[in-house]
């Protein structure tokens, strides 16, 4: 079974049309990168799989269910760091995360471990009493991860997860998607790096202008355009080269 | 708990496999949401201005700061009284009784330039007792006795009721003295008495405190009601729009009518403590008040805070509280659904403010014959509510009020839910 299923999506804000009839799967376990340049409709993307944008038409499907008839149910099946990291600024960092697991319906006692426990492996222990306000933007990046992963969500919905975090903090997440990943879980994200998506994604979806260009193995895309560098292959999709060899 | 692979960071430990079922669906999220919301409200340094500093402090002061200081007790007006007539003893005795409530001097020397120690604030306020007056007196006229004051200084001019005493006193005195010559009694100058008869339905006497109760309380409770909380209102819906949480919360399982049932359940709280804390320092600001400028009188029951059944009257003030907050936030939520910044909501809700204060500001002073229509209309269904229940109103008149305080409530609500859900208030 598919962890994501994706149909005919698409999604229009005025005149723009941002996302235009996509449909693709996400295998069980993959780490799949959603790519593409700024406004490519990654977002757009992302905000309907996790239920928080209704698409014009089409369906999303979390591990069989659906996201619009049954909200709350694929919510609970779904951890996610959007773009923006959210985090309340006037709470801790630890009420941000115990605020967030009793909003996922997890037990008072169990949580509580839960986030020391997340807190010490993300190195933020210290920072545990600290006003939000005050962390660094990769400190507050690694908690909206651990609000993510809380309660080992099956399927991770990651929008630019290492956007302007400093090389220490980014390769902490991206060590800790790959752990999320080979333990069964799956993993989506979307980022513009490159050089990311070719070290993290087994899969790739390569959208442009609100269509997607590509969907499948990042090794077959390779393969398949014969570049040793994945962010030329990137670029050309992008250009609209020999798009029909591909979709 | 398991490492999860040889060899890998060893950061991310799961404590269940996948196999595990039960991913959590929160039973009571609008409670989390409500408990976060206090808690973020009461982090917020406006919280402690508008909630604590403000009332407490600043209300107290603003009502009887102006009283204090225009009140003969606490800062006495100087006055001077400039005997003309040295025969005029006997008012003189008449003014010495006033030396507690006025910085008094007498005199009896007639030269001087008097206007320019007024208009200097040397004195506040000069009584000439001309030459002849005691002549005048004598031969059964009447005699003049003049007071200069300066009409632009508040502590002049209320000085006017300090030395308005002391000469009706004596007026009526020489009155009386006439009458008893001429074997008259007081009544025949006197003809005609006019008797107030109050009219109330506990059928009691009404003191001055409860006719200030039926006046005020009801506006008050009701401006409080509808304001007392609006900072945070516009805080839980631009502010949280501004600082770009609300797409992580929305990522929860929980439904938009959840969360939004949960920040208006925080804001009942606040609007409760921002309405009591109000309340409470108004009542402390004018007894303050009362009690130093006017000693004794706080004590006289007349002046108490007259309430026919206080229970009733408190539950009316706390339902009141309850339902304007409800119906103030929900107006409020609305209006800042429009603004991207919680400095646009601010800006849209001051405006906003006054619309809402306006009715409210109508019912004191709105005839009887127009209270059915006040019952009915909105905002003033509420501060009817408060008055009807304050003064224990007939039961029809304390149902129309609520009934439609409620209509309009859900009316409010169902406007706000509708604006918070909308993608584009979510996401700007």
């Amino acid at each position: 079974m598919s962890a994501v299923e994706v149909k005919n999506l698409s999604k229009s804000f005025g005149e723009v049309k941002a996302v235009n009839n996509i449909s693709f799967d996400v295998e069980e376990g993959s780490i799949f990168g959603l790519l593409g340049p700024n406004g490519a409709g990654k977002t757009t993307t992302l905000r309907m799989i996790y239920g928080v944008l209704r698409p014009d038409s089409g369906s999303v499907r979390v591990l069989g269910v659906d996201v619009w008839e049954e909200p709350r149910r694929a919510k609970s099946l779904m951890g996610v760091m959007p773009e923006d990291t959210g985090i309340y600024p006037r709470l801790t960092a630890e009420e941000n995360l115990i605020y967030f697991g009793k909003m996922r319906g997890m037990d008072e006692h169990k949580l509580r471990r839960r986030v020391s426990e997340l807190l010490k492996i993300l190195g933020l222990e210290e920072k545990r009493f600290t006003i939000a306000d005050k962390l660094s933007k990769g400190q507050r990046q690694k908690v909206a991860f651990a609000r993510a992963i809380l309660d080992e969500p099956p399927i991770l919905i990651l929008d630019e997860p290492t956007l302007g975090v400093d090389v220490m903090s980014a390769r902490e997440i991206r060590n800790m998607i790959v752990d999320y990943a080979r333990a069964g879980r799956t993993v989506i994200l979307s980022t513009h790096n490159m050089w990311e998506a070719e070290r993290l994604c087994t899969h790739v979806g390569i959208i442009s202008e609100g269509k997607m260009r590509y969907v499948g193995k990042r090794e077959d895309l390779e393969k398949l355009y014969e570049e040793k560098e994945f962010e030329e292959i990137f670029l050309r999709m992008v250009r609209g080269e020999v798009i029909e060899k591909v979709v | 708990m398991r490492r999860l692979f040889k060899g890998s960071s060893g950061i991310v430990k799961f404590t269940r496999g996948l196999g595990q079922v039960g991913y959590g669906l929160p039973k009571r999220g609008w409670i989390v949401v409500a408990w976060k919301e206090f808690l973020e409200a009461i982090r917020d340094r406006r919280t402690i201005l508008n909630v604590i500093i403000l009332p407490l402090i600043l209300m107290p002061l603003i009502i009887a700061l102006p009283i204090v200081m225009i009140s003969p007790r606490t800062l006495p007006p100087k006055v001077m009284v400039v005997v003309c007539d040295k025969n005029a003893t006997d008012l003189v005795n008449y003014f010495n009784s006033i030396s507690k409530e006025a910085d008094l001097s007498i005199k009896f020397d007639c030269k001087g330039n008097y206007t320019e120690m007024i208009l200097n604030g040397n004195i506040d306020l000069v009584v000439e007792v001309p030459p002849g007056f005691s002549e005048n007196l004598s031969r059964g006229r009447s005699s003049q006795v003049f007071y200069y004051y300066d009409p632009l200084s508040t502590k002049s001019s209320s000085a006017i009721g300090v030395v308005q005493e002391p000469i009706s006193s004596y007026s009526r005195k020489v009155l009386l003295d006439r009458l008893k010559e001429v074997n008259l009694s007081i009544d025949y100058v006197n003809p005609v008495v006019a008797v107030a008869k109050q009219v109330t339905r506990s059928g009691g006497e009404v003191g001055t405190g409860e006719m200030i109760t039926a006046m005020i309380l009801p506006m008050m409770v009701g401006v409080i009601a509808i304001t007392g909380a609006g900072t945070f209102a516009i805080d839980m819906v631009a502010g949280e729009r501004e600082r770009r949480t609300i797409e992580a919360l929305l990522t929860n399982p929980v439904s938009k009518m959840e969360i939004l049932l949960g920040k208006f359940s925080s804001l009942i709280v606040l609007s409760i403590i921002s309405g009591l804390s109000t309340l409470l320092s108004t009542l402390l600001g004018i007894t303050l008040s009362l009690e130093l400028s006017l000693p004794g009188l706080v004590s006289n029951q007349a002046m108490k805070m007259g309430l026919p059944n206080p229970v009733y009257a408190i539950l009316g003030i706390l339902l009141t509280v309850v339902l304007g907050g409800l119906t103030g936030n929900a107006v409020l939520v609305a209006a800042s659904s429009f603004a991207k910044t919680f400095k646009e909501a601010e800006q849209y809700v001051g405006a906003l403010f006054f619309v809402l204060m306006l009715p409210m500001m109508i019912v004191p002073y709105a005839p009887t014959s127009l209270h059915p229509l006040l019952r009915l209309l909105p905002i003033t269904s509420l501060a009817m509510f408060a008055r009807d229940t304050i003064l224990m109103s007939d039961l029809l008149a304390i149902s129309t009020s609520l009934f439609s305080s409620l209509i309009y409530l859900i009316i409010f609500l169902i406007l706000s839910a509708k604006l918070f859900g909308r993608e584009s208030v979510i996401f700007g």
